[in-house]
């Protein structure tokens, strides 16, 4: 195991940053850690790198404890949204700044420096001072320091954060390959669900301190451990009603009667939220099957989709996200909505977690 | 039904005279109307002009030259109280002293409503833009998201001829964002209010317009409606900057025998299009050129069948879509759907894109020569 984090907790004048948190990360894994800001993903990335010191727990590095060793014996490298670049040295000796020339030859310095800039396509700049780059240089000049010096641990502070649209979208295509050729073990931290479900093999989630769930984004998205989690991922966000479902999973939404399917039995009678994802929903002006009432009040065309936002009989607000091509399909005023009972997911209210749908044995 | 146009701005121009420095020349030659009821977008990247614009529109700012014409009323020297526009800009914050409450309703003094009235506008108002739990607090005691909604909520409860608004979401929360999106647009269309507003980000421009003006370099680019600027985008510029992912573009050499072209993608493979398969209008549109440019969008891109080849080197399922890329002509091409691709990276794929799917720009000035199978 490249990295393990065993029970670390860190408060600030008592107040509890980090809590408890476990994670394990093999050589070679990506995990982004995704939350909401102020959950502590930047305090989780300093305690690893010995900036900070954890209160409790320990830190392992190829299974050697290094909760309390020097930042410079872990064999870490950061990058961080801001760069952090020595603004008076050129890109090349940005880079080269964190090889030691006591340890290593100035031609073997030279040869890594090159290596890496190549790859990331901004040897054609190293000449020139950081003021002197584009921020997308800049960024990848902070990402070419963090790896030369081949750590084994990379840590990165939400990187994109600062680049346009259009270069975050090519790095979050690009990334993964990147970081994956280098080998390294990384942690990558970002406040963008898309951004972790590109880069991250696993998402950490981290809410208030705790990590949350730790899954792949396809887990993540279908099968979120709790609200919270259902919350932070899709664009725009999971719908959330209030439900007390039958033994059969019969519910209602604004005393519309519609079914959960089976296997929710284990849910009959107590209080839970159903959670029904934009993309689950269809709208239609005629009622077909189990549907439930809504008024439509606005269209909101989005790129690959356009959106309805809908309010039900007794004033919900639903947002439905139709295919592009359905745009203009359903006009303004009364429309039904309708979903596959496959699509949906249900929480228990009071605790927040996701109840797993019961499926027959056999 | 004719079209009644509120705004009209006839050769707008901003020059920054900066002492000691070149002038900067913010705003070209900016001409165009509003009709009454729009929901407008000023869409560009920081500098391409849209604030100076919205700023002249205001009278926060002067204009240089041209003019600015308001329901029937030239506007340009008038002071900003007298022009009946309301505004919500950065900046142009919130009374200190007074409550949210009172910031809002000090909007409605003019209109001298019944007492009960009023409250309940500014409540409305509140509600909208979900601040009505910060009613009684000051300013300077609320989130800088809830004071730009409160500013926002204060410009929405006048009576104006047009409202003026700068980034209205900037600071939301996405969880928040698209339920706001929906509400502030019911809001617009049901009063018929026409608004303007400023952004960056092309989604928000996407979901609340009905026509976006698209700036870059001071130049109005095009203005048209979200699908006017996918479908048939004015020039390259419109086609790279509008949509997410942006379009793939690849030059190609032009090769023409009668009414059959070939399209030799530069470092790719050369798309064949025997006659018949391509409109007479497009041929034309082409001329006599030996280069173009050809760009199709991402979402046209179809994964699978036999037609391109390419070896894909990422694959992302984002919950609800799919984004693809693969090595192609020395450059990447995307490909987004809703559909899971099953493939793996370092396999080799097949795409396919339609002819009518195909835009061609000039490669020398960008503008656009066909559109599918219609010239520009």
């Amino acid at each position: 195991m490249a990295l393990q984090l065993v029970g670390i907790s860190k408060s600030y004048k008592g107040k509890p940053v980090i809590s408890g948190v476990s994670l394990e990360a093999p050589t070679g894994d990506i995990v982004a850690v995704f939350g909401p800001s102020g959950g502590g993903k930047t305090v989780l990335l300093r305690l690893i790198a010995g900036i900070e010191e954890p209160d409790t727990g320990a830190i392992l590095i190829d299974g050697v404890d290094m909760t309390h060793a020097s930042p410079d014996m872990r064999g870490i490298g950061m990058a961080f949204q801001n760069y952090a670049l020595f603004p008076h040295m050129s890109a090349y000796d940005n880079v080269a700044s964190a090889l030691s020339p006591r340890k290593l030859p100035p031609d073997e310095i030279k040869t890594r420096v090159e290596q890496i800039v190549a790859m990331l396509k901004i040897d054609h700049v190293m000449g020139h001072r950081p003021r002197e780059l584009s921020n997308g240089q800049k960024q990848r000049t902070a990402l070419a320091r963090a790896l030369v010096g081949a750590p084994k641990i990379l840590l990165l502070d939400d990187p994109l954060r600062n680049v346009d649209a259009k270069l975050r979208y090519e790095m979050r295509l690009e990334l993964p390959n990147l970081l994956r050729k280098f080998g390294s073990t990384v942690l990558y931290v970002t406040q963008d669900y898309k951004e972790a479900m590109a880069i991250g093999s696993r998402i950490a989630v981290l809410i208030g301190g705790k990590i949350v769930q730790v899954a792949n984004s396809d887990a993540i998205y279908d099968k979120p451990g709790t609200v919270e989690v259902a919350r932070l991922f899709g664009d725009p966000g999971i719908n959330l009603f209030d439900v007390t479902p039958t033994a059969d999973g019969r519910i209602a939404i604004a005393n519309a009667p519609l079914s959960l399917g089976q296997g929710y039995g284990a849910a009959a009678g107590k209080t839970c939220v159903l959670g029904l994802r934009p993309e689950a929903l269809a709208v239609s002006t005629q009622a077909k099957g189990a549907s439930f009432p809504v008024d439509v009040l606005a269209e909101t065309p989005l790129n690959e989709k356009t959106v309805l936002l809908m309010r039900t009989d007794d004033g919900k607000e639903v947002l439905a996200a139709l295919p592009l091509a359905a745009a203009g399909n359903v006009p303004l005023g009364r429309a039904f909505a309708s979903f596959a009972s496959a699509t949906v997911l249900l929480f228990d209210h009071a605790t927040g977690t996701r109840i797993e749908r019961q499926t027959a044995a056999g | 039904m004719t079209l009644f146009n509120i705004l009209v701005i006839e050769n707008l121009n901003k020059v920054y005279q900066r002492p000691g420095k070149p002038s900067v020349h913010a705003v070209k030659d900016l001409s165009m109307t509003v009709h009454k009821g729009e929901i407008v977008a000023l869409l560009g990247s920081s500098g391409c002009g849209k604030t100076s614009t919205l700023r002249m529109i205001a009278g926060l700012e002067g204009v240089t030259s041209g003019s600015i014409t308001l329901a029937g009323k030239r506007i340009e020297e008038l002071p900003p109280s007298a022009r009946g526009v309301a505004m919500a800009f950065e900046g142009y914050s919130l009374y200190p002293p007074l409550t949210v409450r009172d910031n809002i309703g000090f909007a409605l003094k003019a209109q001298k409503l019944a007492p009960e009235d009023a409250s309940k506008r500014v409540i409305d108002a509140a509600k909208l833009v979900d601040i009505e739990s910060v009613l009684d607090r000051y300013p300077s005691s609320i989130s800088g998201g809830q004071q730009q909604r409160a500013s926002l909520a204060r410009a929405l409860v006048r009576q104006a001829n047009l409202y003026l608004l700068d980034e209205p979401m900037g600071q939301l929360e996405p969880q928040l964002r698209a339920v706001l999106r929906g509400r502030i647009k019911s809001l617009l269309n049901e009063r018929a209010m026409t608004a303007i507003f400023v952004t960056h980000d092309q989604t928000e421009a996407n979901a609340l317009a009905d026509r976006i003006a698209v700036m870059e370099g001071g130049v109005l680019q095009q203005f048209a409606s979200q699908k006017d600027l996918k479908d048939k985008p004015a020039n390259l510029f419109v086609a790279t900057f509008i949509g997410e992912p942006p379009m793939n573009v690849f030059e190609a050499g032009v090769a023409r025998a009668g009414d059959a072209l070939k399209l030799a993608i530069t470092h790719g493979p050369t798309l064949e299009l025997p006659a018949g398969q391509i409109a007479a209008p497009v041929l034309a549109a082409i001329g006599g050129r030996q280069k173009v440019t050809l760009g199709v969008r991402p979402q046209r891109v179809r994964v699978g069948g036999t037609g391109l080849k390419g070896k894909l080197t990422s694959n992302q399922w984002l919950g609800d879509q799919c984004h693809v890329a693969a090595d192609f002509a020395g450059k990447l091409m995307i490909a987004v759907s809703n559909d899971r691709v099953l493939a793996r990276v370092g396999e080799d794929i097949n795409f396919a894109f339609s002819a009518n799917d195909v835009h061609l720009f000039d490669t020398a000035t960008g503008a656009a020569i066909s559109h599918g199978m219609a010239a520009a």
